[in-house]
C-alpha cells in the first residue's frame, strides 16, 4: 500500500504541468478536430447497434436505422370488415371499421382500391368499391363503407398510404432477458471468467517477474519460446487437449467437460500474452530499487510481493482487462470445453441459441449484444484509472 | 429403376396404412433405467428445442432412461471434435449426409441392425430414396446403412400471397411451362414476378443452388442428378449448364426479378420474401424451402396471408413431380444399448407425431398421421413428401465440402454477377477436379 501513495504524487504533478502547458496552436486545433471527426466515426456503429436494438422486426426488415429517427411515408394492405360486421342504417348497408388498428399513431394521407396504387385518393375522399358500395376513410384510418345493398364479399383488402412517425421499442430487450436460461448463462458466464482471469494473472506474474529480474541459465531462451508460443492458433490445440482431458477422465473418473477443464484452457490460452506483457513491464522498472531491496536482505520472493506487484499494478490491470473480455467473449473454447446443454451454456452461446437455427430471430441479436456488454464495461470502468495510472506512470518514466 | 420402386411404393401407401400400426407393435422398447444418453443436434431455437425435447420426454418416459438434449449450430466442426477426442454423444442427428459419410469412413458411426434397410423401404414413402442417402462406405469400404432421416424439409416450394393473385386473377400454376407463362403475364401486367435473394454471410449463394438443383430434377432424369451429384459426369456436362442457364432465366432477367438482376447477389436471403408483402408488391412469388415463413412479416397466418405451391414440373418432360429437399439423419455415434433403443424409437409413428403437431417438422413415414400435422400449410407439405414420386436430397450437402459449401455457392454468385454458365461450370469443375 504504501508505494501505491507513493507513486500517486508522481503522477499527479507532471499532470497538472501538462495541462498548464497547453497553448492553442492551429496545428493542435487541427489534431484535436481530427481526433474528434475519428472518435465519432468510431461511435457511429455501436450508436447505429443501439437503436436497432429499440426498433421492432418489421421496421429492421426494410429500412435502416438512419431513417428510424425521422417520419417515413409508407404503404400497407388493410383488410376491410367482412359482411358479419354490417349493420343496415335506414336504408343502407353499413361496415365501420379502422384501416389502421386501435391503437395506431399514424396518419393516413391517402389510399386506394388497386394494390398498385395506395396513394391514388387523398385521405377523406369517397370511393365506389370494385366490389360494390362507397366507401370513405379519413385521416386517421377509420372508414365507413355503405352500399344501398346487402354485402356479401368474401375479403377485401384496401390500400393505403400513412405517415409512419418513429416507433421505439423495448421488446427486444424484453425477449431477452426474460427468455428462458439467460440468468443461469451469466451465471455461467461469471463462473467461467472470474476465475479464468485471476489464475493466469497469478501464474503470469510469478513467471514474468522470475523472467525478468532472476539469472537462471537459458532465460531469454524461455522468453523466446514464449514469444513463440503467441502464435499458436488455439484451434489447433482443441482436439489434443480435449483428447487429454477425456484421458484423464476416464482414469481417474469424473467429467471432461467441466469447469476446471475450461478455466485450466483459458489460463493456458492466454498464459503467453500475460507473461509477456507483466515481463516487459517489470523489467522496465528501475533496476536501482530491486538492487537497493537486495542489498537490504530482502528475497526474491519479498521483492516480488511488496515491491514489484504493487509498481506492475497498472500492467495487472491492464491484462485483466483483456483476458476477462477474452473469455466473457468466447464462444469457441466454452462450446468446445464446457458442452452446449441448456445448464452448461456461457452468455455468448445462450444469445445464439436464442437467434434460432438459422437466424430467425436476428433482431433481437442487437439487443442481445447491449445486454452483454454491460459487465465488460462495468469491469473496464472500475479497473479504468488504474489503466489510465499506468499509462500515464509509463509516460513519465520516460521524460 | 426408382420409377418403378416408386411406383410400387404409393401403391403400398394404402396397403400400408394397415401395416404401419403392426410395425409398431413390434418394436418393443426395454427398459433402461438409470441409463443415461445424449442426442445431440442442430436445433438451437427455443422452439425447436422443446419440439426435440418433448419428443425426448416420450423416449424417457417409455423406458425410464435418462436422455438430454444438446443442440449446436456449429455442429458440423463440434462433433468432429467430439468424436476425435472420444466424447461422441451417443445419438447425433447429422444436417448433411455427407458429413455422416465422412465420419462413417473413419469408423465412428455404428451401423444400424440387419433389416434396417426393409423398415425404411416399408414405412418411408420414396423409400429407395431414404435408404440410399443413408448408406455409406464404412472403414474397410464395405457400404452399411448409417442411420435414417428424422425431420426433413422440403425445397421445392414458392410462396405467393393468394391475394394478390386473386386481386390481379392470377391462377396457381400446375406446370413449369404455366409458371413461365405467368411470369411473362406478370411481367406484362407490369409487375415483377420473383423475389430472389442469395445473400448468407459465409454461405451466400446457397439459395441459387437450390434452384438449380430443383431445374435439374425437373429437366433430366434423377438418375442424371445423382451422377451429377457424385461427379460421374462432369460439372460442367451440357446438362448441367442447361440446368444452370434456366435458373438465370428467372434470375439474370431484369424484368423477372425484383431490383434487377444485380440485386440477386447482394439481396439476404431472409430479406428477399419481404417483397412478396409491400404495397405496391415487389414480386409476386419467392421460391424458397419450408422453414421461410419463420422470415415473413410478424403477424402473417399462413394459408391466408401467405400460402405456397408445388414448384412444378414440366409437362412436356414426363419426370414426374420430383422433391428436392433437406433434413437431419439421425445415426448412433456413440454405441450403447440405450443409443440402439432411441434409434428404435424414432422409427416408431409417436416419435414423428410429437413434432409434426408443433411446427417446422415435416416426415416422409408413412405410418405418422398426417392429422397429427399442426396446421393446414405443414400437412399440405406433408402430403406432398408422401407423393413425391422421386425425392432427392439437397445435392449441395452431398457434394464434399468444399463444392458443395464452397465453389458451387460462389460459382452462383458469380453467374448473377454477369458471368456465363458455361464459365461458371468450367471453374467449379476445376475446383472438383483439384480436390
Amino acid at each position: 500500500m504504501a508505494t501505491i501513495t507513493q507513486s500517486s504524487p508522481v503522477t499527479a504533478e507532471p499532470k497538472a504541468g501538462i495541462l498548464s502547458n497547453i497553448k492553442v496552436t492551429p496545428g493542435k486545433a487541427m489534431a484535436h478536430l481530427a481526433l474528434l471527426l475519428l472518435v465519432l466515426i468510431w461511435t457511429v456503429p455501436t450508436f447505429g447497434l443501439l437503436i436497432s436494438s429499440v426498433r421492432d422486426r418489421d421496421q429492421l426488415a426494410v429500412s435502416g436505422w438512419w431513417t428510424s429517427l425521422t417520419t417515413v411515408q409508407r404503404s400497407f394492405a388493410g383488410v376491410l370488415g367482412t359482411p358479419a360486421d354490417q349493420v343496415q342504417e335506414d336504408d343502407q348497408f353499413v361496415i365501420r371499421g379502422n384501416v389502421l388498428g386501435d391503437d395506431s399513431n399514424q396518419v393516413l394521407v391517402g389510399f386506394g382500391t388497386s394494390i398498385n396504387n395506395p396513394a391514388e385518393f387523398p385521405a377523406g375522399s369517397s370511393v365506389e368499391m370494385r366490389t360494390g358500395g362507397t366507401i370513405t376513410v379519413s385521416e386517421d384510418g377509420s372508414y365507413v363503407w355503405t352500399s344501398p345493398t346487402a354485402f356479401a364479399h368474401n375479403r377485401v383488402r384496401l390500400f393505403y398510404t400513412s405517415q409512419v412517425p418513429p416507433r421505439f421499442t423495448l421488446d427486444n430487450y424484453v425477449e431477452v432477458i426474460t427468455a428462458a436460461g439467460i440468468g443461469r448463462a451469466f451465471v455461467n458466464s461469471f463462473t467461467v471468467t472470474v476465475p479464468a482471469t485471476i489464475i493466469p494473472i497469478l501464474i503470469a506474474a510469478f513467471a514474468a517477474y522470475a523472467l525478468a529480474w532472476m539469472r537462471f541459465p537459458g532465460r531469454t531462451l524461455l522468453v523466446a519460446l514464449m514469444v513463440g508460443l503467441l502464435v499458436v492458433p488455439l484451434q489447433m490445440s482443441l482436439i489434443p487437449l480435449l483428447r487429454l482431458y477425456n484421458g484423464i477422465a476416464t482414469t481417474f473418473g469424473g467429467s471432461a467437460k467441466s469447469y476446471l477443464g475450461i478455466w485450466l484452457a483459458h489460463t493456458a490460452f492466454g498464459l503467453p500474452l500475460a507473461i509477456y506483457l507483466l515481463r516487459n513491464y517489470m523489467a522496465g522498472l528501475p533496476r536501482e530499487i530491486m538492487e537497493s531491496a537486495r542489498m537490504d536482505g530482502a528475497s526474491h520472493f519479498q521483492i516480488f510481493v511488496t515491491m514489484v506487484l504493487p509498481l506492475s499494478f497498472p500492467a495487472l490491470a491492464s491484462f485483466a482487462i483483456f483476458q476477462f473480455l477474452w473469455v466473457w467473449n468466447d464462444l469457441l473454447v466454452a462450446i468446445v470445453f464446457l458442452g452446449q446443454s441448456q445448464n452448461e451454456l456461457v452468455l455468448t452461446g445462450q444469445l445464439r441459441a436464442l437467434l434460432g437455427s438459422r437466424g430467425d430471430n436476428w433482431e433481437i441479436l442487437t439487443a442481445g449484444a447491449f445486454i452483454s456488454i454491460v459487465v465488460p464495461l462495468v469491469v473496464f470502468f472500475s479497473l479504468q484509472r488504474y489503466f489510465v495510472r499506468g499509462l500515464l506512470a509509463g509516460s513519465v518514466k520516460g521524460g | 429403376m426408382h420409377k418403378t420402386l416408386l411406383a410400387g411404393a404409393s401403391a403400398l401407401v394404402l396397403s400400408l396404412a394397415l401395416a404401419a400400426p403392426a410395425s409398431a407393435q413390434a418394436v418393443e422398447l426395454p427398459d433402461l433405467s438409470g441409463q443415461s444418453l445424449t442426442v445431440f443436434g442442430p436445433w438451437v431455437g427455443g422452439a425447436e428445442i422443446a419440439a426435440i425435447s418433448a419428443v425426448i420426454a416420450e423416449f424417457n418416459e417409455q423406458t425410464g432412461a435418462n436422455a438430454e438434449y444438446v443442440g449446436s449450430d456449429s455442429l458440423e466442426q463440434q462433433i468432429v471434435i467430439d468424436a476425435q477426442a472420444g466424447s461422441a454423444p451417443e445419438v447425433t442427428f447429422f444436417p448433411q449426409p455427407g458429413l455422416a459419410a465422412n465420419m462413417a469412413s473413419q469408423g465412428f458411426l455404428t451401423p444400424l441392425p440387419e433389416g434396417s434397410d426393409q423398415w425404411i423401404l416399408d414405412n418411408y414413402a420414396a423409400g429407395q430414396s431414404w435408404v440410399d442417402l443413408g448408406t455409406y462406405a464404412d472403414a474397410n469400404g464395405e457400404d452399411q446403412l448409417y442411420g435414417f432421416f428424422y425431420n426433413v424439409n422440403l425445397k421445392s416450394l414458392v410462396w405467393y400471397v393468394p391475394d394478390n393473385f386473386e386481386d390481379a386473377g392470377y391462377e396457381v400454376p400446375e406446370t413449369m411451362e404455366d409458371l413461365i407463362a405467368l411470369s411473362e403475364q406478370i411481367v406484362e401486367d407490369g409487375g415483377t414476378p420473383w423475389c430472389i435473394g442469395l445473400g448468407s454471410e459465409a454461405a451466400t449463394g446457397w439459395p441459387a443452388t437450390d434452384w438449380v438443383e430443383d431445374l435439374m430434377l425437373r429437366l433430366h432424369a434423377p438418375e442424371v442428378y445423382d451422377q451429377w451429384v457424385s461427379n460421374e459426369i462432369p460439372f460442367n456436362d451440357p446438362r448441367v449448364v442447361e440446368a444452370i442457364e434456366a435458373f438465370g432465366m428467372f434470375a439474370k432477367n431484369d424484368a423477372w426479378v425484383a431490383g434487377g438482376a444485380q440485386a440477386v447477389g447482394t439481396t439476404d436471403f431472409r430479406d428477399s420474401p419481404a417483397g412478396l408483402f409491400q404495397v405496391p408488391p415487389q414480386c409476386y412469388m419467392h421460391r424458397q424451402a419450408s422453414f421461410i415463413p419463420a422470415f415473413f412479416p410478424d403477424g402473417t397466418e399462413l394459408g391466408v396471408d401467405a400460402d405456397f405451391f408445388y414448384f412444378p414440373s414440366y409437362a412436356e418432360k414426363d419426370l414426374g413431380n420430383p422433391v428436392m429437399g433437406g433434413g437431419t439423419l439421425a445415426a448412433i455415434t456413440n454405441d450403447s444399448p440405450a443409443a440402439q433403443a432411441f434409434m428404435d424409437y424414432l422409427k416408431l409413428p409417436v416419435a414423428h407425431e410429437i413434432w409434426m403437431s408443433r411446427s417446422g417438422f415435416l416426415t416422409p413415414h408413412q405410418g405418422a398421421d398426417l392429422a397429427a400435422y399442426a396446421d393446414d400449410t405443414l400437412r399440405a407439405q406433408g402430403e406432398i413428401m408422401l407423393n413425391a414420386t422421386t425425392f432427392r436430397f439437397d445435392g449441395s450437402d452431398l457434394m464434399p465440402g468444399a463444392i458443395g459449401a464452397g465453389a458451387f455457392w460462389t460459382g452462383m454468385v458469380d453467374f448473377v454477377g454477369g458471368a456465363s454458365a458455361e464459365d461458371v461450370a468450367n471453374n467449379i469443375e476445376t475446383a472438383w477436379s483439384n480436390l
